[in-house]
């Protein structure tokens, strides 16, 4: 039960903060929720360390006939994750005025987009994914358009055509998987899809799926959305955006494709590396020419994207193709694990820069690089935040992005993929080369002469500088303690790998309930008709 | 001792600001002796290093992968050790009085600092990693330091230039360390220590190859870039935009000798191979000579420095591919001292006069005569003119090329046309602005303003002078008495560069003068022809106009170009990335979702059987497709809004009818109640919704529908193929069998959504209840804006 | 009868996919409506078709009588037609909010960048 808390707490609160009267309850709940959350993901993450992954066969259902929530190494990192990143923004959006126009369903939805966050980590069943990914999805929405600016809307709306196609490819990935060998669980789909003998047909079955996510992730030529809707968001909405959705469709995409899709993993591997490549290349040469901050991260988003994917595919295509047994478990634990430190550290950080654009908007009232100059010396708070943000994402040792670029680089060159591990480097020099282009341009030259003084922070600016300045001292530790990091990032790789022992436990682990046993009673009545 | 070192610099940097907010006039002082003590302790230890002892400590950093915490302190790295506590200090010092008032000050020095202890770190690492991370960190602290005028344009270029240059070299580096520590490794993970990779014999096996060769070229690609090899050398003369402590540390001894350390420490293990030696071979000599004719024609003090400072390490990179230990170890000393006083001596002069030309500054010896001896001291050390140690490193270096045989002569040839180069360079910026007539001060230059520190120039205080005499001294004391301290240095480091002692051999000045060789006579020739061409020097800058002109130092004029490209490319890119438009956007997705999805299917190559496919089917069905498919089809020729809705409409009611006819009455009700709600819904919002219009032109539209016709056909395909033929039993058959006895329940679709998967319903509550919520606030927010315009 | 639902997928899957890439932003969503009847039809047959057997237990029986229709699928299309309507009502108001905040329906003109 232990498992289902980050997921139910976040939807009894969004509830709770629906219903309650006040003006100002909402935003209580809200923060409260969001606070209390990191420690509900840290107790799911300690059990899950000290005594295995968790399964829970929810109502008592055994799979794969129920729905199994599976709490892993991995979950259990992204659930922290996630939690932090709520944490982080919500309490970032509570030194924002109040708007009692839009205050009740903003902290409604967020929370919703909370729990369907981790609801999509925990997902041992793909129609159950796909009930968390719409949760996700129409929470986001109503979140993108909320404010009701102009390029908000037209941003929306690109998200919202781009995000149903994905939902229909999902809906048609598993109409296809079900008839196909007739289950919808991934560890069952796994095991069954074996049964099938017929690799080729396997790798049809899971490409619906996995264009579906990577609609999501924003994975080249899929990233349309991303450029359109993330730049016009708010402050603290487009950090919880930049830090979690298209994070769950990378996650969604390794999760299937190292417990479910596994026939091939040659062939989808090298389609991952593929696209890791282009998504890598093309997302950092973008970022580069913009003169936004927000867009010049939201093209990022999707460069540093192609990262996690490139760690997935290595990992994969190590699977297939290194021949002794031993240094393949290694390295591709080593390639995954890559992948998952990836995860761990941009969350963070991206999150974290997202909020420093905020900071910027507030003190100058613009994120547009002309029109600013002189931060270093007018917030040198902001600028070492920023720097510290800016440098692990560009991946300068030994802040947190350079373990994880070592990691994949070294996985790359071990197995030969010399193209994308060229890429990777390449876009690690663009990188720094943007984020320097910020600093320089925003940070050290002068203001321009008509830009407006700076505006006092006014009330409020003490809990979003805390907010950011946790992530910052965050991603600090992930970099000069790498040691713990990358221990949570191999057990969470080892974990994913070791595919039998996964399907085992959610498969053989469940309850036995003998057909005619009578079971405790059910409050519901299932005669009654519905709605 | 080495982390004792680290530590003292890393809180210094974090003392520095306050230590300068608390004593503005000493602070400087204050910094700079801890330094100087750690320096003390580094030659301290200079014995026992010469003797063969190594201090080494190392602690366990990510064991996972093998990375460690490992410091060493062999011959090389103590070299660079006391050089950085020697050097450093003395910028310190001197910018303590030259910045003095700077309101960024102390921030200058911690950076100062840090720069410092990353340098440090950066020599007596001993893991490729830590060695790598420390690397990174000299390029992005000397980024900081050549931007600390951050509010000129020019400081601003300097330093993003510098930057990327290195860290793109950074970058090679690292993969060329990677595949160095995996070919080392052998299979059984990779070979992070230093010292373990210099022992490994795997790098010579042929097996390795494929691995090394690859992993040479990175390697000395990242050299390359730090120490300024053509043609990546064109940041370094930029980088003159940093103020003179930060030259005279970076500039001269330290961060572009990172690349010529690394190719040393890595000289036992990679040496003698052919691909390495003839890489720094041939860019060494290219860089040696080409940066020595562009420093001949300069007249601008700090820049004819930076050049000189390219072709030395040009010299020794050709020394290191040559294999010669010795010559390379003193240079590498000889340079240390004469550049680093040079540039302080430029940066005095320069801060005093406030003239940058060399060629506009004469007879200053008598108002600044501390400064004129440090100065004329260090240039003739660079001339190489006997007795000062610059002389015994060129009389190494050639020796060492003429023992070198066949193409040995070439590169004789380039060494001694270089130092003829080199003497020009020395004597116009060390020697000529000190002697002759004295400076006219009555009529001010157009450069020099009268501020109210301009009662002429004069000696500095001792701050600014302690560096300049220091190293001068030590050039002219090696010299003559190498065995104090130059002799044990360069021992230990050449052993450290061949890998094991090396023969003793003379190193004083007279000893190497004395019994006089053909080295020794060219050496005194390219000093007698350089200072004949300094006198000729306005010739010889008209004669080589054309030759300058054609071959222009390129790269820095392209820079700006290949940045503006880079960032067409973007735009031009993002553009691509974001459709550009929905329409684009969706069409892309489209097409990439038919060919992705068709390359797995072709692949797969399903078949369906028609035959059984077409079985059962009655008038009934054919009847409730016939009205879904023209449905559908009317759908986008309909014109009107209402119209369309009820097309979709009766698409809705025959999907019911389908669901009716095969066995889910649930279904068909529920589709009945949802397309009903819809239908009033449009209907509602229809008055407010756009006119449909048609855009698109006649081509777009037939475009399109060949897109979305594949599309089709490709899902239908796979239905047809994939669904229904399970030969495996669904897992619903479990739920059929428990509905009734253990769930109580006779419908198994209703247990299916309130028990069996009552999860993903309590999922659909909260998606129906977040939709409302976020139509609600629209809704809401647009009444309220629309009352308020 | 699979190879006629399987012709109505196609057609539905093709018509929402042209409709998807029209310009007329009410076309878009008009699109999206069939795409999500198309793949609810999908997950339909891609059980074995059963006519007008529907999986319900007679009173006292432990179990429907074989053969029927596969419940599973109906209990995954409910789901996904509820969700999908939540879905097309929001999109529904922010399209009618979009036409009338910016006054375009055009949507190239809606999602190119233009300062608003």
């Amino acid at each position: 039960m232990t498992a289902m808390l980050p997921i139910l707490v976040p939807l009894l609160a969004a509830a709770l903060a629906l219903a309650l009267p006040g003006d100002r309850a909402p935003r209580l709940v809200l923060l409260a929720t969001a606070l209390f959350l990191p420690l509900v993901a840290l107790l799911v993450m300690v059990r899950v360390h000290e005594s295995g992954a968790i399964v829970v066969h929810v109502g008592g259902w055994a799979a794969p006939f129920g729905i199994a929530i599976v709490a892993d190494r991995f979950a259990s990192i992204m659930v922290m994750l996630a939690a932090i990143v709520g944490a982080a923004t919500v309490l970032f959006s509570s030194g924002e005025a109040p708007d009692p126009r839009t205050d009740r369903a903003r902290s409604t939805l967020i929370l919703a987009l909370l729990a369907a966050a981790a609801g999509a980590f925990l997902a041992g069943d793909l129609f159950n994914l796909y009930v968390w990914f719409e949760l996700l999805l129409v929470s986001s929405f109503g979140l993108a358009v909320l404010e009701g600016r102009g390029n908000q809307l037209a941003g929306g709306i690109v998200y919202v055509v781009l995000s149903l196609l994905s939902s229909t490819l999902f809906l048609v990935g598993a109409g296809l998987c079900y008839g196909a060998v007739g289950t919808l669980n991934l560890a069952d789909l796994g095991v069954r899809l074996a049964e099938l003998g017929n690799p080729r047909l396997a790798t049809v079955l899971a490409s619906p799926l996995l264009i579906a996510f990577a609609i999501k992730a924003a994975v080249v030529p899929f990233v349309a959305w991303l450029p359109a809707a993330y730049p016009p968001l708010s402050s603290a909405i487009g950090a919880l955006f930049a830090g979690l959705l298209t994070k769950v469709g990378v996650y969604a995409i390794i999760r299937t494709s190292t417990i479910a899709f596994v026939q091939e993993p040659e062939v989808i591997g090298f389609a991952i590396l593929t696209a890791a490549g282009a998504t890598m290349a093309l997302g950092v040469l973008a970022a580069v020419s913009q003169a936004e901050i927000r867009r010049i991260l939201s093209f990022h988003i999707a460069s540093q994207i192609g990262y996690m994917l490139m760690g997935t595919g290595l990992a994969l295509v190590i699977v297939a193709t290194t021949p002794s047994e031993s240094v393949r478990a290694e390295l591709a634990t080593i390639a995954l694990g890559g992948a998952i430190l990836y995860i761990l550290h941009h969350i963070i950080v991206k999150t974290n820069l997202f909020l420093v654009a905020g900071l910027i908007e507030r003190r100058r009232g613009t994120t547009e690089l002309k029109a600013l100059g002189g931060l270093a010396q007018s917030d040198p708070a902001i600028a070492a935040i920023f720097l510290i943000s800016a440098l692990s994402l560009a991946g300068l040792p030994v802040f947190s992005g350079f373990w994880a670029k070592l990691v994949l680089v070294r996985a790359g060159l071990d197995a030969g993929a010399w193209i994308v591990t060229g890429i990777a480097l390449a876009t690690g020099l663009l990188t720094l080369l943007s984020m320097m282009k910020i600093w320089v341009e925003a940070f050290w030259r002068e203001p321009v002469a008509a830009a407006p003084p700076p505006r006092e922070p006014g009330p409020g600016w003490r809990p979003m500088l805390a907010a950011s300045g946790a992530l910052a001292a965050i991603a600090l530790a992930i970099g000069l303690g790498a040691r713990p990091a990358w221990w949570l990032a191999r057990g969470a790789a080892e974990d994913m790998l070791a595919r039998d022992a996964a399907a085992a436990r959610v498969l053989e682990g469940g309850p036995e309930t003998p057909t005619g046993e009578r079971r405790e009673p059910r409050a519901p009545d299932p005669e009654e008709p519905r709605r | 001792m080495a982390l004792l070192a680290l530590a003292v610099l890393v809180v210094l940097a974090v003392a520095a600001p306050f230590v300068q907010r608390a004593a503005p006039r000493r602070a400087g002082a204050i910094l700079a002796a801890p330094i100087l003590l750690l320096a003390a302790g580094f030659l301290a230890e200079l014995p026992a290093v010469a003797g063969g002892t190594f201090a080494s400590s190392s602690w366990p950093w990510i064991p996972d992968l093998g990375i460690a915490f490992a410091l060493r302190v062999d011959g090389l790295a103590l070299l660079f050790a006391i050089l950085v506590c020697t050097v450093g200090p003395f910028s310190i010092l001197h910018a303590g009085e030259s910045l003095a008032g700077h309101p960024r000050l102390g921030r200058f020095q911690s950076t100062l600092l840090c720069f410092m202890a990353a340098m440090l770190g950066l020599v007596v690492a001993d893991d490729l990693i830590l060695l790598f991370a420390f690397w990174e960190l000299t390029s992005f602290t000397s980024f900081l330091l050549i931007g600390f005028d951050r509010e000129r344009a020019d400081a601003r270029r300097a330093a993003l230039q510098a930057l990327l240059v290195t860290g793109g070299g950074g970058l090679a580096l690292l993969a060329g360390l990677l595949l160095l520590a995996i070919a080392a490794g052998t299979g059984s993970g990779p070979v992070f220590s230093v010292q373990g990779l210099l022992e490994s014999e795997a790098l010579r096996e042929p097996a390795a190859w494929p691995l090394v060769g690859p992993a040479i070229v990175l390697v000395l690609a990242g050299c390359f870039a730090k120490s300024a090899m053509v043609p990546l050398h064109f940041w370094l003369p930029n980088a003159m935009e940093a103020p003179t402590p930060v030259s005279a540390l970076l500039h001269s001894s330290t961060m572009v000798k990172a690349g010529v350390y690394l190719a040393a420490r890595l000289s036992p293990a990679l040496g003698g191979i052919a691909l390495w030696d003839n890489l720094l071979l041939g860019f060494g000599a290219v860089t040696m000579l080409g940066a020595a004719f562009a420093a001949s024609r300069h007249s601008q003090l700090k820049k004819i420095l930076a050049y000189t400072t390219v072709s030395s390490l040009g010299l020794l990179m050709l020394l290191l591919g040559l294999g010669a230990a010795k010559a390379a170890a003193a240079y590498l000393l000889a340079h240390a001292l004469f550049k680093g006083c040079l540039f302080y001596c430029a940066g005095i002069l320069t801060e005093e006069t406030h003239v940058k030309y060399a060629e506009k500054l004469s007879g200053l010896a008598r108002l600044m005569p501390m400064t004129a001896v440090a100065a004329i001291l260090g240039a003739l050390s660079m001339a190489g003119a006997f007795p000062l140690f610059g002389f015994s490193g060129k009389e190494l270096a050639l020796k060492a090329e003429l023992a070198a045989g066949s193409f040995g002569l070439p590169l004789v040839i380039a060494t001694v046309v270089t130092a003829i180069f080199t003497v020009l360079a020395a004597v116009l910026a060390g020697i000529k602005p000190f002697v002759g007539a004295p400076p006219r001060l009555d009529e001010p230059s157009a450069e020099s303003h009268a501020d109210d520190r301009a009662a002429g120039p004069r000696d500095p205080a001792w701050p600014r002078l302690l560096g300049p005499l220091v190293l001068a001294g030590a050039g002219l004391v090696a010299g003559l008495a190498p065995g104090l301290f130059a002799k044990p240095m360069v021992m230990s480091t050449a052993a450290s560069i061949a890998g094991s002692a090396v023969p003793e051999s003379p190193l004083s000045a007279l000893g190497l003068l004395w019994p006089p060789t053909l080295a020794t006579a060219l050496s005194i020739a390219a000093l007698v022809l350089g200072i004949v061409l300094f006198a000729l020097r306005g010739a010889w800058r008209r004669a080589t106009d054309p030759i300058a002109a054609a071959s222009a130092f390129g790269p820095d004029r392209r820079w700006n170009a290949a940045l503006d490209g880079l960032m067409a490319t973007g735009r031009l890119v993002a553009t691509l990335l974001r459709g550009p438009t929905l329409t684009g956007a969706v069409r892309g997705a489209l097409i990439a979702i038919v060919a992705i999805i068709g390359l797995a299917a072709w692949r797969a190559g399903p078949r369906p059987d028609l035959k059984e496919a077409a079985e059962g089917t009655t008038l009934l069905d054919g009847a409730v497709v016939a009205v879904l498919v023209i449905s559908a089809i009317a759908a986008p020729m309909v014109g009107s809004r209402m119209g369309t809705i009820a097309v979709l409409g009766g698409a809705g009611a025959a999907l019911a009818a389908v669901f009716l006819l095969y066995g889910a009455p649930d279904l068909s009700m529920t589709t009945i109640a949802v397309e009903t709600l819809v239908v009033v819904i449009a209907s509602l919002v229809a008055a407010q919704l756009p006119r449909i219009k048609t855009i698109s032109g006649a081509a777009a539209r037939i475009r399109d529908l060949g897109i979305a016709a594949s599309f089709g056909l490709l899902v239908g395909w796979l239905a047809l193929s994939v669904a229904g033929r399970s030969e495996l039993k669904p897992v619903s058959d479990e739920h059929v069998l428990r509905s009734v006895p253990e769930a109580y329940g006779r419908n198994v679709v209703n247990v299916i959504l309130v028990d069996f998967r009552a999860l993903d319903t309590l999922g659909e509550i909260f998606v129906l209840g977040a939709a409302a919520v976020g139509v609600t606030a629209m809704l809401g927010t647009a009444r309220r804006r629309g009352a308020t315009p | 009868m699979t190879l006629l639902l399987a012709c109505s997928i196609a057609i539905l899957f093709a018509i929402g996919g042209y409709l998807l890439m029209r310009r007329s932003i009410v076309r878009v969503v008009f699109g999206l409506v069939l795409l999500s009847h198309g793949a609810n039809l999908l997950i339909f047959t891609s059980a074995n078709l059963v006519p007008l057997r529907p999986p319900i237990a007679r009173a006292g029986a432990p179990a429907p009588e074989p053969p029927f229709a596969d419940p599973l699928p109906s209990a995954l299309i409910l789901t996904a037609i509820v969700i999908g309507f939540g879905v097309l009502s929001f999109t529904l108001v922010l399209v009618r909010r979009a036409a009338r905040e910016l006054r375009v329906d055009d949507v190239e003109e809606l999602c190119s960048e233009r300062p608003r």
